[in-house]
This record gives structure tokens, sequence and C-alpha cells, in this order.
């Protein structure tokens, strides 16, 4: 199976990051190839956003907070551990501002300003950009051998890659530049503007009003201060990205709208010359043969075992498996092509995972799973 | 279920997480209302990939088009529609060129937080003004949240200007009675927890967000009975150890299904107890197939559902 190269990416890159549309299962996927990692004997993070309460139970994330805890596992070789992480994108916010503050003054000034907190609070892209930072923190830790990152759902699949940009833009020093040129340091309407800047700053004025550009300015100037580091510190997010040992992974269910997702988001990687390894396929429905002769198969078997119950029950049981059986063939039937598709793209894995039987709620499910990705293996 | 508000209602958002079939619900939702001889808009928000174009066969543009009778379909792009509100603003179109055409500029609406969602939000009053009734197929939840968000929160940044007078025209159009919220989700214990999730944040923003229908799409009713979930339990305990693949592929089969039916129940059960809204139970149409059918046939469940009650009241 394809899934070995997956496993060969789990076990040699330092950063792994699962992107896709929602609700394809990157968040049991990113913690089930993290824990094959850590039975294999790597210190393995995996940082989520929001997993099912149940799987997030199972990591013993009960709560928010930026808090890494370590997962207990029954079997991982000599020097394997596995953590988990739920993002706080607040508390990640505020922490890179103290981080890069100059001093407890400027940083009280910030968190008081009403435009950070909308900002922090409400930005479309400050989750997605939060995720790298902290990515990039767990990263430099140098406590981890694999960090993997389950990405918020993204409405664009560009998203995830654009909204730290975007919102690091915001306090792009030209922007900021620009923008305290006019009045320099005093308040802009206390200044003749003049030029074209003049203009456009009037319009802006009007547009915005005033208010709003003084608390803007307000906001600048306080930023200007360590606007540098915070640049630094995006560039080195963005060369982790790039770097050979960071690998992306694009996740996706057989459904046509979440694999168009999904070769968009590989096409976008590609062309960025974002590492890209391939792609997880989840929830693919197996079913291999056509019209089963049922009575033959089980007929038997369900007559002798349903002797204690209600008469016909083997009868009416049979009957509604040869319709689940052709349901099931149906959609099978239909991700085929899909499947098809997937795997002529170049340069990649594609890893398929069946529809599970049952929804994965613990560590046990966790292991199941794997044995699907990873077959018997893994473990000391 | 008493569905004629909703169908009479002039602003329609529809929401839910990706893949639970809400732009098949939108555009079902709009064809219920257009058949009732009503103007009808079914609007897209920013969306580089629209996903009415599989279902229309042709792509939305930011100007509506008409695909059927009475039924248009366009895709607000945000850089249109500031375009188009700084026209408002700036009547003299040299100086809304000299704006746009500053990359300073361009880079400060861009970033400036509430600046996309309000000049969205402004396009959709004045499309209002040419249409009976707009249907919205807004993006995902997160998404949807921070469209609903930035009109009720960030109205105090701007104490005054243009932008503010938007927002309280926007919050203005959220209040009233006859807009909706329509909200669709799956029998998956995560799609439902989103949902709620949901739910409760737009809640909090004011009460009238609140959901006037959400539909369970995919839903399948039980129709095991007991006796026969016992036997399909022994038969898949029987053919462990021994057994033909096929046998077992079989016993899946049925385990597949039963799961389905289970998570249905368990889902009709947290939406019921949690959200006060109506519940709609739209049942599994068979994966794949064309688009355009399923939204018939969603279509068609809309109309069975408000004529039952139609019945009722008599």
């Amino acid at each position: 199976m394809s899934c070995q190269a997956l496993q060969s990416l789990i076990l040699n890159k330092s950063v792994v990051v699962l992107v896709g549309s929602g609700g394809v299962g990157k968040t049991t996927i990113a913690a089930a190839a993290g824990l094959q990692a850590a039975r294999m004997g790597r210190r393995v993070l995996v940082l989520t956003i929001d997993p099912a309460r149940r799987l997030a139970n199972a990591l013993g994330l009960s709560s928010f907070g930026n808090e890494v805890r370590e997962v207990a596992l029954p079997d991982a070789a000599a020097g394997g551990s596995f953590h988990a992480v739920m993002l706080d994108t607040r508390a990640t916010f505020d922490d890179l501002i103290a981080r890069m503050a100059p001093d407890e003054q400027t940083r009280r000034r910030i968190m008081a300003n009403r435009i950070y907190k909308v900002v922090s609070d409400n930005f479309a892209g400050s989750q997605e950009y939060m995720a790298t930072e902290k990515l990039y923190d767990l990263h430099m830790s140098g406590e981890y051998d694999l960090v993997v990152l389950d990405t918020p759902p993204v409405k664009n699949a560009l998203d995830f890659i654009e909204a730290p940009g975007r919102l690091s833009r915001f306090v792009d020093r030209h922007i900021v530049k620009w923008f305290m040129t006019p009045y320099d340091e005093k308040r802009i309407f206390g200044r003749v503007l003049v030029g074209t800047s003049g203009v456009i700053f009037r319009l802006l004025a009007v547009i915005f009003g005033r208010e709003f550009l003084e608390e803007l300015s307000e906001f600048f100037q306080i930023f200007r201060e360590f606007m540098d580091g915070f640049h630094e510190r995006h560039e080195a997010v963005v060369q982790l990205f790039a770097h050979p040992d960071t690998a992306f992974v694009v996740a996706c269910a057989p459904e046509r709208a979440s694999m168009d997702t999904a070769f968009f988001f590989a096409d976008e990687l590609q062309a960025r010359q974002i590492p890209f390894g391939g792609f997880v396929v989840n929830r693919v429905h197996r079913c291999t043969a056509d019209g089963l002769p049922v009575g033959a198969l089980l007929g038997e078997l369900a007559g002798r075992l349903s002797a204690d119950l209600a008469p016909h029950t083997a009868a009416s049981l049979l009957a509604r498996l040869e319709m689940a059986h052709q349901r099931l063939r149906s959609v099978a039937e239909a991700e085929a092509p899909r499947l098809a598709r997937i795997r002529q793209v170049p340069a990649s894995f594609v890893c398929e995972l069946p529809l599970l039987d049952q929804p994965i709620r613990d560590l046990d499910g966790l292991l199941d799973m794997n044995r699907h990705l990873f077959g018997g293996g893994g473990g000391a | 279920m008493d569905l004629r508000a909703l169908f009479a209602g002039r602003l329609i958002f529809v929401t839910g997480k990706g893949g639970t079939g809400k732009t098949t619900l939108a555009l079902a939702l709009a064809r219920v209302i257009a058949g009732q001889g009503r103007r009808v808009l079914l609007v897209e928000i920013d969306n580089q990939h629209p996903s009415l174009t599989e279902h229309c066969g042709r792509a939305p543009s930011y100007e509506p088009v008409e695909v059927e009778p009475r039924l248009a379909i366009a895709n607000i792009t945000w850089f249109e529609a500031l375009k188009e509100w700084l026209g408002h603003i700036v009547p003299v179109r040299r100086v809304v060129r000299l704006i746009l055409g500053n990359r300073m500029v361009r880079l400060f609406l861009d970033v400036t937080p509430g600046s996309r969602e309000t000049v969205i939000h402004a396009r959709l009053m004045q499309l209002l003004k040419r249409y009976d009734t707009l249907v919205v197929d807004l993006p995902a939840s997160g998404h949807a949240l921070s469209f609903f968000r930035v009109p009720c929160k960030s109205a105090g940044l701007f104490p005054s200007g243009p932008i503010r007078r938007t927002l309280e025209a926007a919050v203005a159009r959220l209040r009233r009675p006859d807009t909706h919220l329509v909200m669709a989700s799956l029998p998956e214990e995560m799609v439902v927890n989103e949902t709620i999730e949901t739910s409760q944040a737009l809640a909090e923003l004011g009460s009238w967000l609140r959901p006037s229908l959400v539909v369970l799409n995919q839903a399948m009713a039980p129709t095991l009975r007991e006796d026969e979930s016992e036997l399909l339990g022994r038969l898949r305990s029987a053919l462990e150890s021994a057994g033909s693949d096929e046998a077992r592929e079989l016993v899946r089969a049925g385990f597949w299904e039963a799961d389905r039916e289970r998570d249905t129940g368990e889902a009709i059960l947290r939406l019921r107890q949690t959200l006060d809204a109506p519940l709609l139970v739209a049942p599994l149409m068979g994966a794949g197939g064309d688009p355009g059918n399923r939204a018939r046939r969603v279509e068609a469940l809309l109309l069975r559902t408000s004529l039952r009650r139609a019945g009722d009241a008599r």
C-alpha cells in the first residue's frame, strides 16, 4: 500500500502539516499518524485545532489553553513519546506580543488597543496565523522529533497559507511607514496633509471615520517598535514551510467537492514550492463483489443463529443485507473514478483509508486506524 | 412544521460545515420560493471555486444571471463589492480609481478587520432592492460566524463614517423578522457539534440569529428490529473466525447502514435537545448522482413538509 510512503514521511520529517476541507477527518489522521511515529520511537507532538470531544478526551485534551499533554502509550519503542496540544488562538497571540514587546509598558498598550483586540479575536485568519506561530514555536523548542499540525478548516484552500501573510502585511513596514509619514508621530488631523498621500488620507478618513484612523495610528505607533522582530518571525515561519524537512499532506474524502479542493490545494502547494507529500483519502467505501448470493452465503448460518429469535428474523435481515450491500456497492462505484483520478497526480503518494466500522473515540480506535494505514507493525 | 414564514422571507442565509449539503439546500430553497412566483437571487460569497457552478451548469458572476425562470445566481467577490461600495460614497469615478489604484490603500482595505464583510453586506443590501428574495449560501461555519460578528461587534471600532452606517444598516436588516437563518447538518458527531456550537455562538451575537430551520441531511431512519440487530451481531461474531470474505462483506454492509441509523438517532436527539429550532430530517439520497437532481429532491421535501403543515392548520 502507498501508506508506506506516509509512514516514511512521519519517520523522517520534522514537521508534517495536514490540510484539506473540513469534515474529512484531518484531526483523526493527524493523531493516528503522530501515534504511529511515537510508537516507532520518535518524540511526537500533535497540534490540533478543535478535535471531536471524545477524541480530545482520548488524547487528554479536556480543555483549551495551549497546554501540552503527554498521552501514555502502551507499547512505544525506546525513546518514543506522544504529546498533544489544542491551540488557543488568543493566548498564542498574547504570547507572541509579550515576546516581541520591548518592555512591559508597550505590551500593556498593545493589549489595551481596541484594534489589537479585534484583530486577535475576530480577524479572519488569526486562527490560521496562530496555528503556524505555535507550530514554529513547538518545532524550535527542540523537544520533539516530529510536530504534526492539524490545520483549521479553510473556506478557500489557500487561506491557510495566505492568512498569516495577510495579517502580517497589516503591520507591513511599508504600509506603516506610509501611514505614519503625513503626520509624523502626532495625530493625523493635527497636521496639514499634502500631496497624493494627503488626498488619499483625507478620503480614508471619510471612509473609515477619524476615530478609527486615530486608533489605528496609535496601534501602528506601538507596533512600529517591534515590527522588525515580528517580520523576522514571519519570514522564519515561511521558511519552515518550505524546508525539505517539512511535508504537507492533503486529506480529503472521496467526494467530488472534497477532492476538487484537494487537487486545487496540491497544485497551489507545488506552485509555491512548498514540499508536498501526498494525499490521504479518508472514508473510502470498500465493496468488492457485485450481487452476492446472500442466501447461499449466509442463509444456513443465519437460520442456525436465529433459532431463539422471532420467526422470519433471518429472512428479513438477509433481505436487508442484500439492499444494504447494493447501496454500499453504488457508493463505492461512484467513488472509483474519483480515486482513479487522484492516483494519477504525479510525484505524490495516495493513501486510501477505508471507512471504519466505528467512529474513533479513543486510543484503541486510533490504533485500529493505524492497522489499516500501516499494517500490523509498529510498536516495540 | 410551518415553513411559510421562511418561504416568505426576504433575506435567507444558509450555513453549515463543508459537505453538509449547504449549496444543495440553498438551491432547493431558492427554487421553492421562485416557484411561488417571487424573483429570487441565489448568492455565493467570495468563492474562488463557486459551488453553484456544478449545480447550475455555469459559474455565477458578480452581476446576477438568470439561470431558471425567476431564479438568478451571483458570486459576490469582495473587490468588486468594494469598488461598488466606494462608488456610493465617493461619486467621482476618477477618485475611486485613485483610491483603489494606490497599492497601500488596497493593502490597507484588504487587511483592515471587517472591511471585507462590510462591503459584502452592503452589496447584499443593494441586491435586495432588485430581488424579492435573496438566498445566501454562506461559506463554512467559522467564516459565516465572522460574517455576522463583524456588523454586530465591530461597530465600536468605527464611531462615525460610512462603514459605521453600513454596519448599522446591516444589523437592522439582520434583525428584521423576514431575515432567516437555515443550518445544514449531518448525522456525524463532529458535524452535529459544529452545528450546535455555531448556533450558540450566533445566539450570543443576538437572539434574532436563531435558526428558522435546521436540516439534517443524509439521515437514515432505523429500520432494523431488535431481533434483526441481535442476529446481525451474532453473524459478525460467527464470521470473525470462520466464513468467506464475501459473507463478511455482506455483514459489513449491514453494519454500515445500522451505524448510520444509530448516528441519525443520536444527531436528532442532540439537535432537538440543544437547538430551539424546527428540525427537518432529510433522507440519504444515494451518494454521487447529479447535484441538480439532489436539489430537486430536497425541494420536493421542503414543499411536502410545508404542505403537511398547511393541511394540519385547516
